[in-house]
């Protein structure tokens, strides 16, 4: 059974669609969630979790609709958001009194690990924090209530080189026992590249694709060639760059045959986001 | 419900609340109108809103094991909460008053009295309709909203206390102003005296009752709809 399925995510607002978002996510995995800034990847998490009403679509954890069994859901569910900023003037101490109140199933002891491995003060403010050490903060209270699914918006944006690769190897470790799953959404492909084994990515509140990485890079390849053919091709290109010395464009791998006479290489992630994004020029 | 009235307690409470309980002891001043205290309560609610709003509460709660009916459900009470211990004030010192002032009387509007306990709880319900459910809308505009729900409470004030100030100029002329003067705008000391204010505080408490139901329901559906 899939931890995470989402189906038809409907929410319109002013100049922006989200439009009929679906994906799932089984146990044991972490998923990408990429797009640009403003492609819609916050409507869809706050959609998901019922901090902004959607239009349409449903939204299942573990098998369970979400809008019927929010309170069982959200037991399974943690929420991590790169901005952590609720209640900065407390100390972590009292708001993590507050929050074990809620989690019958709330394990102290891992509670007690994780704050000594994340080198997290007891008494320090939130305001006190780092980017990086609010959401280790946050990330120990969602782990220490055994939710199932982890859903990070932008956990890593803002943070150094080095604390994002102690995170990604959090994730990963989080994951091991193949019980938990990670939605992640990010702009940070390179991030991405080092621990997700699904991409779901979103362009204009539209989905692009959503499958495991080496399938979504294996949809798609990057072209070069000379810039006299370049017109030619180019109704069967997703977007290119031309200079001086030819073209590099990227193109679905069906439309491979177009481009015999073309250098052909893989997509990678970044490629692929880059170019698609191009579409319009 | 429990969990989440701790947190409204350990978290969202700020010192304004407990500060401002003591504007009950306003009731001792002499010739005052007396509501003005049930504005102050006003306030010290407002100022645990304002934390909310500032300390991003909604986001906070919205992320816990609840439903948005319950979060809402949990501020209600809290605010209940804090405005019936705001009643227990009020009727001590309405009674310290009685005893300090010989049963003067109040020339500046309502007399210290059950009519005053039921008038706040009026006071209240004008309050928490005007303020929760357009909070639970915008709480990043509670400010504002405030300032909307201050002219609701004083319009009240000014309505309650110049009825109660007609009262004291009236009543030896006109037999209605008579009645409420010698059994609603008093200090009850006779059975017919508490027997009529028994009767309008009944009523308050009842209209006190349905009309936070009505501002739950309200707010409920303000909150669904809202973008957080």
């Amino acid at each position: 059974m899939d931890l995470l399925e989402v189906k038809g995510l409907c929410k319109r607002y002013d100049g922006f669609l989200l439009d009929h978002v679906s994906f799932s996510l089984s146990p044991g995995y972490i998923m990408g969630f990429i797009g640009r800034n403003g492609a819609g990847k916050t409507t869809t998490i706050k959609s998901m979790l019922n901090l902004i009403k959607k239009d349409a679509g449903e939204v299942y954890i573990n098998g369970l609709p979400f809008d019927a069994n929010e309170t069982e859901c959200k037991l399974m569910t943690g929420f991590v958001t790169g901005a952590f900023d609720c209640y900065k003037k407390s100390t972590i101490k009292k708001l993590t009194a507050v929050t074990r109140r809620f989690y019958d199933s709330w394990d102290e002891e891992a509670y007690r690990g994780y704050l000594s491995r994340f080198l997290l003060d007891e008494n320090k403010r939130i305001s006190e924090l780092s980017a990086g050490m609010r959401v280790k903060y946050a990330l120990a209270l969602a782990l220490c209530h055994n939710a199932k699914l982890l859903i990070l918006d932008e956990p890593t944006s803002g943070l150094d080189p080095v604390s994002r690769d102690d995170l990604l190897d959090i994730f990963r470790s989080v994951i091991a026992d193949g019980e938990h799953s990670i939605l992640f959404s990010t702009h940070i492909i390179s991030d991405l590249e080092k621990c997700a084994d699904y991409i779901t990515y979103i362009k204009n509140g539209r989905l692009i694709g959503s499958s495991d990485v080496p399938s979504f890079c294996d949809g798609y390849r990057l072209v070069s060639g000379e810039n006299e053919v370049l017109s030619e091709k180019l109704p069967h290109m997703i977007g290119y760059k031309s200079g001086a010395f030819g073209f590099t464009a990227l193109i679905r791998s069906e439309d491979e045959k177009y481009f015999s006479d073309c250098r052909t290489a893989p997509a990678d992630l970044e490629s692929i986001m880059i170019y698609t994004e191009q579409e319009e020029k | 419900m429990k969990n989440l009235l701790y947190k409204e307690f350990s978290l969202c409470m700020p010192l304004q609340v407990p500060l401002f309980l003591c504007f009950a002891f306003m009731i001792m001043i002499p010739s005052y109108p007396y509501l003005v205290a049930g504005f102050f309560i006003c306030n010290a609610i407002f100022y645990s809103f304002m934390t909310a709003a500032m300390e991003n509460d909604v986001t906070f709660s919205l992320l816990l094991p609840v439903s948005k009916a319950q979060i809402v459900r949990a501020k209600m009470l809290f605010v209940q909460i804090i405005q019936c211990v705001s009643l227990v004030l009020f009727s001590g010192v309405a009674v310290l008053n009685f005893f300090a002032h010989k049963n003067a009387g109040n020339n500046a509007g309502t007399t210290s009295s059950l009519t005053l306990i039921g008038a706040f709880l009026l006071l209240y319900c004008v309050f928490n309709l005007a303020f929760i459910p357009r909070y639970y809308k915008a709480p990043h505009k509670a400010g504002r909203i405030f300032l909307l729900s201050a002219v609701s409470v004083f319009v009240f004030i000014a309505i309650f206390e110049g009825f109660m100030i007609a009262t004291e100029a009236l009543h030896e002329t006109v037999p209605f102003f008579a009645f409420i003067k010698t059994y609603i705008d008093t200090f009850p000391t006779t059975a017919a005296a508490w027997a009529y204010q028994g009767a309008f505080f009944a009523v308050c408490v009842l209209i006190y009752i349905a009309a936070n139901e009505v501002c739950y329901k309200r707010a409920k559906a303000e909150f669904e709809m809202a973008e957080i």
